[in-house]
């Protein structure tokens, strides 16, 4: 487990950007129709700013802002999504993922493809962000095979984040 | 594109390279890592593929070195010493012959933005011209990966997540973890003495 970063600064400052960072991606997400981005970049931002807060902010509070079941829970939504989206066009009886089928989608058939773009951009930016946040999960909460370090040569490792490494700070300060 | 800027690149990335893999301090490998991805990044950019420079500088610049640090913060900084020297001037010619025969294979591909290159001839004129009619996507590589291609975009998020699933799974059932409070858990029961 990562615990909060030592520095109040830090942390109000991460605080801050990390809404801000996660609507940058939303937007990515969303205008992937006209500007450079889509799903993929999209999602990764919106995770990194998930993950911005995983490492700085207390685990307790992270945790409870974004659960660590968001992760697979968003990936799962988003891949079943794209499923179904596809899916829409078999029901209209032509072929997958051929969105301008999808009459319940109004519009003419340009509108629906359009419709269709958007909606696949989403569930691409859910599964990628939640992949990338349970990747991270998974992989803070390794434990080493032995929590104390030994020593190299004189070269003090101080694990990031761990208790000590937290605690030597506070007594620095 | 200016092929001295081109060059020039093409030079930091290698002294980038190289210095990754000389460095013996991880975490200032994983810096050099990203900034080798933030200047592929800047060169895809320079070639107006914004999508992909986007890509690479949010992927290779930015989430890449979080998780390699991650994994660092449990494994220490310092790279092990490597135990057997080999005499590197053996490798040399070896290099030398892959790096002629990349040389002479690219001599033969189509230049940079030829319209006659193959991969401009055959289907993408038609998405070029019809992703804003068919779509009214101004973005024509959104066009292709949602729309025209996005089966291939379907596989991919399949892989992402399969992927991601498979780190999950492996990681869970590690040996060494402390033992899961939830019943039926598959790792470690025969094991325990």
């Amino acid at each position: 487990m990562i615990s909060e970063y030592p520095g109040q600064v830090v942390r109000i400052i991460c605080v801050l950007l990390a809404p801000l960072i996660m609507m940058f991606g939303i937007y990515v997400v969303a205008h992937g129709h006209y500007g450079p981005g889509g799903g993929f970049a999209g999602g990764i931002v919106i995770g990194v700013g998930v993950i911005l807060l995983r490492i700085t902010v207390a685990p307790e509070v992270s945790h409870k802002w974004f659960p660590a079941v968001i992760g697979p829970a968003a990936g799962c939504v988003g891949v079943l999504g794209f499923i179904a989206i596809g899916g829409l066009s078999v029901v209209s009886g032509e072929a997958y993922l051929d969105y301008a089928a999808v009459e319940w989608f109004g519009g003419d058939a340009a509108d629906r493809r359009y419709l269709g773009i958007l909606l696949v951009e989403i569930a691409v930016g859910l599964a990628v962000a939640g992949v990338m946040l349970s990747l991270f999960d998974s992989l803070a909460e390794i434990q080493g095979p032995d929590e104390t370090i030994p020593e190299a040569d004189g070269y003090v490792e101080v694990p990031l984040g761990s208790s000590e490494g937290i605690r030597d700070g506070e007594e620095a300060r | 594109m200016i092929w001295q800027l081109d060059l020039l690149f093409f030079v930091i990335l290698v002294v980038l390279a190289l210095l990754a893999l000389r460095v013996r301090n991880l975490m200032a490998a994983v810096a050099i890592l990203a900034t080798f991805s933030l200047m592929v990044a800047v060169m895809f950019g320079a070639m107006a593929a914004v999508d992909v420079a986007f890509v690479e500088a949010v992927l290779g610049a930015g989430l890449t070195g979080i998780l390699f640090i991650i994994l660092i913060r449990d494994t220490g900084e310092r790279a092990a010493e490597l135990e057997s020297k080999r005499p590197v001037i053996l490798l040399l010619p070896l290099i030398a012959v892959f790096v002629g025969l990349m040389v002479f294979a690219s001599s033969g591909l189509p230049d940079r933005g030829d319209p006659d290159a193959p991969a401009h001839t055959h289907v993408s004129p038609d998405y070029i011209e019809g992703a804003l009619v068919d779509s009214r996507t101004p973005n024509v590589v959104t066009a292709v990966l949602a729309d025209y291609r996005s089966i291939d975009t379907l596989g991919e998020v399949i892989v992402i997540f399969t992927a991601g699933l498979a780190v999950l799974l492996v990681i869970r059932t590690m040996p060494g973890r402390e033992p899961d409070p939830a019943p039926g858990r598959l790792d470690g029961e025969g094991d325990v003495t």
